[in-house]
C-alpha cells in the first residue's frame, strides 16, 4: 500500500491525508498521551500512522491483545487525567462493549475518544452495523465527520467534549471517510509534541467513581442522563451542525452523505430550491436546532438522509410528536437502510421525492453493465502466492479424508471458506472458532473437529476459548496459522511478533508453549511450507483430546517485501511441460494465483512474476512435474532437500 | 470543471500507488482532490478499484455511475467490472496483460476475448486503448511498476490537466529516491507507448 508518509507537516499546510490520518493528526493536535487498539479494517491506519509517529512526539502507542483491552488501556489512561484515544472497527466494540457501557456510567477524567470505524456495504466485515446506535444505547455523545478535514476537527473537538462533560465520546467515521484522501488543512501541534514529551498522568483513588458496584451504578444513571442533556446544550452550538441555502425543499442530512447530497443537488441543478440542515452530531441531537429549520416547514415535508439506520429520523419524527410540529418527515421510505450511501442513490431518491429526471441514463447503464457483469469470471479475494495457510488448508483436508468439520474464524486466512480450498465450515466472529469446535464436538460424534485460527485471533480471544476446550475435553485439533504478525489489517505486530507497536524488541509469545501450558493433550508445531510434516503432525493429533497445531510461516507478502528491501531473492518454480499430464492438481487443490492453465496446450503454467518461491505446487504434483529453476538454469525437482528446509527456518526467523 | 479517474485491477498490481501519484500531483497542481480506495481483504489479489477526484469543487470520494472520463484498468476483464462509472464516450486505457483468476483455471469460466472486450466498449462509445503495460515495466526494470507506465499513459492522452514534468515532480516527492530513474523511465515508456490493442 502507497502510505503517505508523514502526517507532522507545518500549521497551515495542505497535505493529501486520508480520513484516517487526519483523525491520527486531531489526536496530536489535541494533545493525546495514549493510543491503544487492536486493528480492524476500516480502522486501521490510525494507529498504524500515530504508532509510527509515537517516539517522536512523546505519544505511548500499543498494539492491544483485543478491543476491549485496547479500551481499558486508554480508560486508565483518561482516568489518570490523561487525554487518550482508542480506535477499533465497527464490530470491535461488541468485544469492547462490556467494559464500555461501564465506563458510560463511571465517566472520565482526561478527555476519552472512542473511535470506531463502520463499514457499510460491508467492504471488510461480517455486518454493517451502525454504532450511532451504541452511542444512543450507551448514552455517550457521537461524532459523525462527513470527510477527513472534519474528521481532524471533530478528533480535536471530541477531547474538549469529553472534558466538559465528562463522558467517553464517540467518533464514528465510515469506510469512505476513513478510506477517501482528501486536501487536509492541518493546525499546530502542542509543544508537548513538538518536543517529544512524555505525558505521565496521576491516579486520584475514587472508590465512588471507579469502583462500580451495583449500589454506586445506581447512584451513576440518572449522572449518565444529566451528561447527555449537558452535551445537547453544548452541540447546539458545535461547528459540525449547521443551516444552509434557503429553497422551498427542506433536507436534514447527517454524516457522509452531505457531501453525496451536494453533488446530487448540483447535478440535479437545485442548487437554488434547496434548504439544509446539515448533522455532524447525530447523538444527542441539537433539537432547538432541528426544531428552528422544521418550523420553516410547517405544513409541507422534509426528508431526512443519512446512512444505514434512521437514527436522525427517529429523533426528529418524536420530537415533531413531542413539539406538535405541522410537518411530514421522510426518509427511509425514499432512503435506503442498507448498504454505503452514494451520490447516485441520493440523485434517485431527490427524483423520485421531487418527481424530476436527472441526464444520466443509469437504467441505459445498468442493463448495459449487467449483460457485461454475467459474462466476467469472478476475481474474489485469494490467498497470496506463496500464503503458508494455502499448504495448511491443503493439509487439514487431506488429512481429514472427507471427515472433518472446519470452525473457521476472521483473517486472511478467512479465504480459506473459497474456491479451491474451501476448508472453514464456519465463520461467526473473532476467535469463534474454538468455541465453535467445542460445540460442534459435545453436539455430534461423525466427524473430527478442527478449529483453524491465526496468531492474532488466538490472542484476541483464542485463549479463553482453548482452556474452555481443554477443561471441557472436547475432542479437536485446533490448528493455529502462526504468520507472526495481524496480516489482513495491514501487518500490525502482535504477541507471536516479539515486536511492541512501536517496533521496540518485546517478548515472542510462544502458542505452542502456552497450549503447553494450557494443559493440551497434544502439541506441535510444523513448518507450514513443508507438507508431509504437516500431514504427520495433523495425523497424530487426531489421536488425542484436544490437540493444538501451530502451523508456522511468516506471512508471504510480508517476508517478500522485506526481502525486495533487502536485495534478497527467492527461488522461482516452473511447470516441466514434458512431465504435466494436465490433471490441474495445483489449481483445483491447491489454488495459487500464480498457476493459471493453458488449455491449448493442456498444462499448467506458473507466472514468474507472480511466484513467490514456496514450492508447495511442486509438492502437491502427483507428477513431479514442478521444478525449482535454478540460478544457473538447472532445475531441482526434490524441493524438500535439506536446502530449502533449511531457507525456510531462515523465513522463520526473519521477524 | 471536474476530473473523475477510476482505476481498477488486481490488488497488488500497485493501484493505491497510481491513485496517490494522480491525487499528489492534483493537489501540489492547487487543485482540491479527493481520492477513494477500499483497503483490507479487498486488497489480497482481489479485484480492487479506486477514485481519484479533481477540480475547482469536489464531494465524496467515490465517482458516481456513468460519470468517470477515463478508466485506467491495469487488467482487461478488472477494466469491465467497473465500466458502470465510465461516462458514454470515455476512454479506457486498457494494460493488455491478462490474469486469468483462479476459477478460470479451474474451467468454471471463460476469460472474455478481446473481441467481446472492443464490442462491449463500443456499445458505450468508450474508446479502447490498450498498452502493453507490464511488458513496459519489465523494460523499465521492475513488474511493479506498471502503475507508473499506466499513468504515463494516461498523461498521454491529454485529458488530465497534467505536464509529464508534473508527475515527475510528485514521483521524487512520493518515491523513494533509489526508485526515481526507474518510474521515470517507467512513465515514458507508457507516455511514448504505442497502443497494440484499439
Amino acid at each position: 500500500m502507497a502510505r503517505i508518509g508523514t502526517i507532522l507537516g507545518e500549521p497551515g499546510e495542505r497535505l493529501l491525508l486520508m480520513g484516517n490520518e487526519a483523525i491520527a493528526r486531531g489526536v496530536l493536535e489535541a494533545d493525546a498521551a495514549v493510543a491503544s487498539t487492536y486493528p480492524g479494517t476500516p480502522s486501521s491506519e490510525i494507529l498504524m500512522v500515530l504508532s509510527e509517529v509515537a517516539p517522536k512526539v512523546g505519544l505511548y502507542a500499543e498494539y492491544s491483545t483485543n478491543e476491549k483491552v485496547a479500551f481499558e488501556v486508554a480508560l486508565a489512561a483518561s482516568w489518570n487525567g490523561l487525554r487518550s484515544v482508542v480506535t477499533m472497527k465497527h464490530v470491535g466494540l461488541n468485544v469492547a462493549a462490556d467494559s464500555f457501557m461501564s465506563a458510560a456510567y463511571q465517566g472520565t477524567k482526561g478527555g476519552m475518544v472512542v473511535v470506531t470505524a463502520d463499514d457499510p456495504s460491508m467492504w471488510s466485515s461480517q455486518n454493517e452495523q451502525d454504532n450511532r446506535m451504541y452511542a444512543m444505547f450507551a448514552n455517550v455523545p457521537v461524532l459523525d465527520p462527513m470527510d477527513p478535514q472534519e474528521a481532524l476537527e471533530m478528533t480535536k473537538y471530541a477531547f474538549q467534549l469529553s472534558e466538559e462533560v465528562g463522558s467517553l465520546v464517540m467518533l464514528r467515521p465510515t469506510t469512505r471517510v476513513s478510506h477517501t484522501r482528501a486536501d487536509v488543512k492541518i493546525g499546530d501541534l502542542p509543544e508537548n509534541k513538538k518536543n517529544a514529551v512524555r505525558l505521565w498522568g496521576h491516579f486520584e483513588k475514587n472508590p465512588e467513581k471507579y469502583v462500580v458496584l451495583p449500589a454506586r451504578a445506581r447512584k451513576m444513571h440518572p449522572k449518565v442522563l444529566e451528561r447527555i442533556e449537558k452535551a445537547r446544550e453544548i452541540l447546539e452550538n458545535a461547528p459540525f451542525n449547521w443551516e444552509e441555502g434557503s429553497g422551498e425543499i427542506g433536507i436534514i442530512v447527517s454524516g457522509i452523505s452531505y457531501v453525496y447530497l451536494k453533488e446530487a443537488i448540483h447535478k440535479l441543478g437545485i442548487e437554488d430550491r434547496v434548504s439544509i440542515l446539515k448533522i455532524g452530531t447525530p447523538f444527542p441531537l441539537p433539537l432547538k436546532k432541528v426544531e428552528n429549520f422544521l418550523r420553516k416547514f410547517e405544513g409541507g415535508k422534509v426528508l431526512v438522509i443519512e446512512e444505514l439506520e434512521p437514527v436522525v429520523e427517529n429523533q426528529v419524527k418524536v420530537l415533531v410528536y413531542d413539539k406538535g410540529i405541522n410537518v411530514e418527515i421522510h426518509g427511509k421510505d425514499y432512503i435506503p437502510r442498507i448498504y454505503e450511501m452514494t451520490t447516485r442513490r441520493i440523485i434517485e431518491a431527490l427524483e423520485k421525492y421531487l418527481g424530476m429526471k436527472h441526464d444520466v441514463d443509469f437504467a441505459a447503464i445498468d442493463e448495459h453493465f449487467k449483460k457485461v457483469s454475467e459474462k466476467l469470471p469472478p476475481r474474489p479475494p485469494t490467498l497470496c502466492p506463496a500464503c503458508p495457510h494455502r499448504n495448511t488448508f491443503y493439509a487439514i483436508k487431506k488429512n481429514a479424508k472427507g471427515k472433518g468439520i472446519y470452525t473457521g474464524d476472521i483473517g486472511c486466512y478467512s479465504l480459506g471458506a473459497l474456491k479451491p480450498l474451501e476448508t472453514m465450515d464456519t465463520i461467526v466472529a473473532m476467535g469463534a472458532s474454538i468455541g465453535l469446535g467445542t460445540g460442534m464436538a459435545h453436539a455430534q460424534k461423525d466427524k473430527r473437529v478442527y478449529a483453524i485460527i491465526g496468531d492474532s485471533t488466538f490472542f484476541h480471544t483464542g485463549l479463553s476459548a482453548l482452556a474452555n476446550a481443554v477443561y471441557n475435553k472436547a475432542p479437536m485439533t485446533i490448528v493455529v496459522l502462526d504468520n507472526r504478525i495481524t496480516a489482513m489489517t495491514g501487518h500490525q505486530p502482535d504477541p507471536s511478533t516479539g515486536l511492541t507497536a512501536t517496533m521496540e524488541p518485546t517478548k515472542f509469545l510462544d502458542i505452542a508453549e502456552i497450549a503447553k501450558a494450557m494443559g493440551a493433550d497434544y502439541v506441535a508445531v510444523a513448518d507450514s511450507y513443508d507438507i508431509p510434516e504437516l500431514l504427520k503432525v495433523l495425523e497424530e493429533a487426531d489421536k488425542h483430546t484436544v490437540s493444538v497445531v501451530v502451523s508456522r510461516q511468516p506471512c508471504s507478502l510480508l517476508r517478500t517485501r522485506i526481502q525486495r528491501k533487502k536485495g534478497e531473492s527467492w527461488p522461482i518454480y516452473q511447470v516441466d511441460p514434458e512431465k504435466c499430464t494436465g490433471c490441474k492438481v495445483c489449481i483445483n487443490a491447491h489454488g495459487c494465483p500464480a498457476i493459471s492453465f493453458d488449455k491449448e496446450k493442456n498444462v499448467a503454467v506458473i507466472d514468474e512474476v507472480m511466484c513467490w518461491g514456496c514450492s508447495g505446487c511442486a509438492q502437491v504434483c502427483p507428477f513431479d512435474a514442478i521444478y525449482e529453476k535454478l540460478p544457473d538454469g538447472g532445475r531441482k525437482y526434490d524441493v524438500l532437500d535439506e536446502e530449502n528446509k533449511r531457507r525456510w527456518q531462515q523465513w522463520n526467523s526473519m521477524l | 470543471m471536474e476530473f473523475n479517474v477510476v482505476i481498477s485491477g488486481v490488488g497488488g498490481q500497485g493501484i493505491l500507488t497510481a491513485e496517490h501519484l494522480l491525487a499528489q500531483t492534483a493537489l501540489r497542481k492547487g487543485y482540491k482532490v479527493r481520492a477513494g480506495e477500499i483497503h483490507g481483504l479487498a486488497q489480497r489479489f482481489g479485484s480492487v478499484v479506486a477514485f481519484v477526484r479533481f477540480g475547482e469543487t469536489v464531494y465524496g470520494g467515490s465517482v458516481p455511475d456513468g460519470m468517470g472520463d477515463i478508466i485506467l484498468g491495469f487488467e482487461p476483464v478488472e477494466t469491465m467490472r467497473y465500466i458502470n462509472f465510465v461516462k458514454d464516450g470515455g476512454v479506457a486505457v486498457v494494460n493488455t496483460k491478462k490474469i486469468p483468476p483462479v476459477q478460470v483455471s479451474m474451467g468454471l469460466y471463460e476469460y472474455p476475448s478481446w473481441e467481446e472486450i472492443k464490442s462491449w466498449l463500443d456499445e458505450r462509445n468508450i474508446k479502447l486503448i490498450g498498452i502493453p503495460a507490464e511488458d513496459l515495466a519489465l523494460k523499465a526494470g521492475s513488474a511493479l511498476a506498471v502503475n507508473t507506465v499506466m499513468v504515463g499513459a494516461a498523461i498521454k492522452l491529454g485529458l488530465l490537466p497534467f505536464e509529464p514534468e508534473d508527475i515527475k515532480d510528485t514521483i521524487k516527492e512520493i518515491f523513494p529516491a533509489k526508485l526515481h530513474d526507474l518510474n521515470f523511465k517507467a512513465f515514458d515508456l507508457g507516455y511514448k507507448a504505442e497502443p497494440e490493442i484499439v
